[in-house]
């Protein structure tokens, strides 16, 4: 197995797309942390820092295309045929695929990470604004952060899956975020909070957004993702074991 | 060398359609078998059962006596190639191959040595996306030989490749053979495997239409031409 997963680790690091969505996060992180400090009338509240490094979570956007890339992105490529062909017990190859995928995710969470806490250095400098980043907020953010953009890559793969086609896959899963998961929130209530994009936000420790709808905490949070990133696991396997590869 | 690869009563329905209907014929090592039928007639949805991509509704394909998913390591028992444009367009052939020689126990030497076998030593470099038809074809035939398998399944290699890329792959397959190897080439031109093959299986519409040495398909005074399109059109 541990061969299984340095082998899809291998094929991530052989072509651009890993490269080029962590350079996007890069982007992202780096744009959001500016967008905050030039929006804010003040970077000395208590909640200031943790709010700027809360965006190393948002870039779980990009975890969750790498793993919708896992195996939608192979059958795009027909490579699924050579997958099955070299594993042909396709749980080990998709559980690979998972581990795989949440390392990979885990590598971009530290970048991300780094990324995060040197654009809050850098804006807090320039507005010279004293910073302490040894406060256990920061890191309650960072480390929610992290887990955030493993569970998201987990779960794009068990969306890659399901929906084999790419752009549909990819289409999918960035519409439930920007438009559906705020209008299911509508329907169900209080349960908003913990569907995947809020229970993601709260364990981020984002604010504006879960934090509106009432406590749930970071542990509840995490709780919540991994189960989300479990029945996608399954979801995963179960789904490819069977299916035909035509 | 080998047992050679045998089918059973192999039957493949996708809903209502019945793909491959109670297929059986036997594949001999030491011999070039050309699978040969138009297209539509079943015969990638056979050879993906064969390699175990696809499930059979009903019936066996075996493999010196065992299903492709029952042995321990596929790569080196058989290789297949069976999608010409399946590679990732963004990855160099270099490391295309080294991801499949893993499986396969293939060492880097190996891979230069295959690449140097299909022609392709100096395009290792190159983004397969870069690639033309017939050195994709170079690539898949690449992929499949890494781990000196005795068992080769080829699905239309010939598709894409220019006249020496025939005769070459020609030659190949026919020192292949000559080392006891159990080769099955599918085709849906009789002519292009005509000088090549040993054997014939000639399906048409999921059914065996003809099974056995390519010499006996003509033996009633007609073509193989004829014969073929006889056998493949009523």
């Amino acid at each position: 197995m541990p061969q299984l997963i340095r082998l899809e680790l291998h094929k991530l690091r052989t072509v651009r797309a890993p490269w080029v969505l962590l350079g996007l996060s890069q982007l992202l992180i780096v744009a959001g942390v500016s967008g905050l400090v030039l929006s804010s009338d003040t970077l000395r509240t208590d909640d200031a820092v943790p709010a700027a490094l809360a965006h190393a979570g948002l870039a779980s956007l990009f975890t969750l295309v790498l793993g919708i890339t896992a195996v939608a992105g192979e059958y795009r490529n027909r490579t699924i045929t050579d997958t099955f062909l070299s594993v042909p017990r396709r749980s080990r190859a998709v559980g690979a695929k998972l581990a795989a995928y949440a390392v990979a995710a885990a590598v971009f969470a530290v970048v991300n990470a780094v990324t995060a806490l040197v654009a809050t250095k850098v804006w807090w400098l320039a507005k010279d604004v004293p910073l302490d980043l040894g406060g256990a907020d920061v890191w309650r953010t960072i480390a929610g952060c992290a887990a955030w953009n493993v569970a998201f890559a987990v779960i794009g793969v068990g969306v890659g899956a399901l929906v084999r086609n790419l752009t549909a896959a990819v289409a999918a899963a960035l519409v439930w975020i920007a438009l559906v998961e705020g209008i299911v929130g509508q329907l169900v209530g209080d349960l908003a909070r913990w569907l995947p994009f809020a229970a993601g936000s709260a364990l981020g420790d984002l604010p504006g957004r879960a934090g509106d709808l009432g406590p749930v905490s970071q542990l509840a949070a995490a709780a919540a993702l991994a189960a989300y990133a479990a029945a996608f696991a399954l979801v995963a396997i179960g789904t490819t074991v069977r299916r035909d590869v035509t | 060398m080998t047992d050679g690869i045998r089918l059973r009563g192999l039957t493949k329905r996708f809903g209502a359609i019945e793909a491959v209907s109670d297929l059986s014929f036997s594949v001999p090592a030491g011999r070039i078998t050309g699978f040969l039928g138009p297209n539509g007639a079943g015969k990638t949805t056979t050879l993906r059962m064969l390699l175990g991509l696809v499930a059979p509704t009903s019936g066996e394909a075996l493999i010196g006596g065992r299903r492709y998913q029952d042995l321990e390591q596929p790569r080196r028992v058989v290789g297949a190639a069976v999608e010409a444009m399946a590679a990732h367009p963004g990855r160099r052939a270099g490391d295309h191959l080294a991801l499949l020689a893993e499986p396969a126990g293939a060492s880097s030497a190996r891979i230069e040595e295959v690449l140097e076998q299909v022609g392709l030593t100096d395009a290792r470099q190159r983004r397969v996306g870069s690639f033309s038809l017939g050195m994709r074809q170079r690539l898949g035939l690449a992929s499949a030989l890494l781990g000196d398998p005795a068992y080769l399944v080829l699905d239309e290699p010939a598709n894409g490749l220019d006249p020496a890329g025939m005769a070459w792959l020609r030659r190949l397959l026919r020192d292949l053979a000559a080392e006891g190897r159990t080769v099955l080439v599918s085709s849906h031109v009789l002519s292009e495997v005509a000088q090549t093959v040993d054997d014939v299986v000639i399906i048409n519409a999921g059914r065996l239409r003809y099974a056995g040495p390519l010499a006996e398909l003509d033996s009633d005074g007609r073509s193989l031409e004829d014969a073929f399109l006889q056998l493949t059109t009523s």
